[in-house]
């Protein structure tokens, strides 16, 4: 038995706790709501997550393959020098988005593809399979930024969903059959009251029949 | 607002992501200095970062040390490098395992 919180066992506590016990039952189904619409959402989510990233991992490793294929032509050194020489300036716009009530990040990239001129590198002593790689990359690039923003809500949708359960739980086995149990004492206790203060009038209605 | 991309990783890694446009890269070297550039990364303007399953695991708490206290931004996304490798438990069936507290297989779908 949960302990019975320490209350004076009157009609006015007793209306109080009963407004209370309503109130947390009402809180608890709308958790529980909430939850499930959630739960939908989580699954929603994940389900695009494991599509893109399927995408996305196939086009990275074709890309790493090409990558490795341009080194071994070119040399490594040449390609490192060529990614340095890169011009590295993608810009991407980050912003927020309101998921049932619980704020997940989007992230947006205008254009990933470049031409091989707007790449920085040089094409003279390059080979053109580095303009593979380049390419190939991109697209890997802009695949993972999508992954990633589907990957971030679906972990902020999870803390949520975990935070709800927990706050749900707390309702349902803590704080409502706490509340119940003190309601169960205090109308025990009126009862009680009522039946000592019965018997109280009988003996005093004899005594006074008694002297009268 | 307009934000950057960080890559950490292997030397290939970080060549082909430096080749795609990549703003900030580091080649991963001992644990040390990767710890302090993902401190760095995440004080500065950028949005995702991008790191190797195999660097992560190196890593390992103190990436997510590092990430605590973190507002929405940034990102970090965690993929194969080269060898493709990835660990074998998904972070995303122990997440639903937490969330729902049941395992549930999504059978691929049909076409």
């Amino acid at each position: 038995m949960a302990q019975a919180l320490a209350i004076s066992p009157t009609r006015m506590e007793l209306m109080k706790l009963r407004r209370r016990a309503s109130l947390a039952k009402r809180g608890h189904e709308l958790l529980r709501e909430k939850m499930d619409a959630l739960i939908i959402e989580f699954f929603e989510v994940l389900r695009r997550v494991r599509e893109v990233r399927a995408k996305a991992f196939d086009q990275l490793s074709s890309a790493y393959k090409s990558l490795s294929m341009c080194m071994a032509r070119m040399g490594t050194i040449e390609t490192q020098q060529a990614a340095n020489e890169s011009k590295r300036e993608l810009q991407i716009e980050a912003s927020t988005r309101l998921v049932m009530g619980v704020l997940t990040p989007t992230l947006e990239v205008r254009k990933v593809e470049r031409s091989a001129l707007e790449r920085g590198y040089s094409l003279y002593t390059t080979s053109p399979l580095l303009d593979e790689v380049a390419r190939n990359f991109e697209v890997s690039l802009r695949l993972l930024i999508e992954l990633a923003e589907l990957e971030e809500s679906a972990r902020v949708i999870a803390g949520e969903l975990e935070r709800t359960k927990r706050r749900a739980n707390a309702l349902e086995y803590i704080i409502i059959p706490r509340l119940l149990d003190s309601i169960k004492f205090i109308v025990m206790r009126l009862d009680e009251m009522e039946r000592e203060n019965f018997s109280r009038m009988k003996r005093i209605k004899a005594m006074m029949e008694r002297r009268g | 607002m307009s934000y950057k991309i960080a890559v950490i990783g292997d030397m290939d890694t970080t060549i082909g992501f430096a080749l795609a446009g990549v703003t900030y890269v580091h080649v991963h070297r001992d644990i040390e200095t990767t710890i302090s550039k993902f401190k760095e990364f995440i004080s500065k303007d950028v949005a995702l970062i991008i790191i190797t399953y195999a660097v992560a695991e190196e890593i390992g708490d103190e990436l997510d040390r590092a990430l605590r206290g973190k507002k929405l931004l940034p990102v970090v996304l965690k993929i194969p490098d080269k060898t493709g490798y990835r660990p074998p438990v998904d972070e995303f069936v122990r997440m639903m395992r937490r969330a729902i507290g049941a395992e549930i297989v999504i059978r691929e779908e049909a076409g």
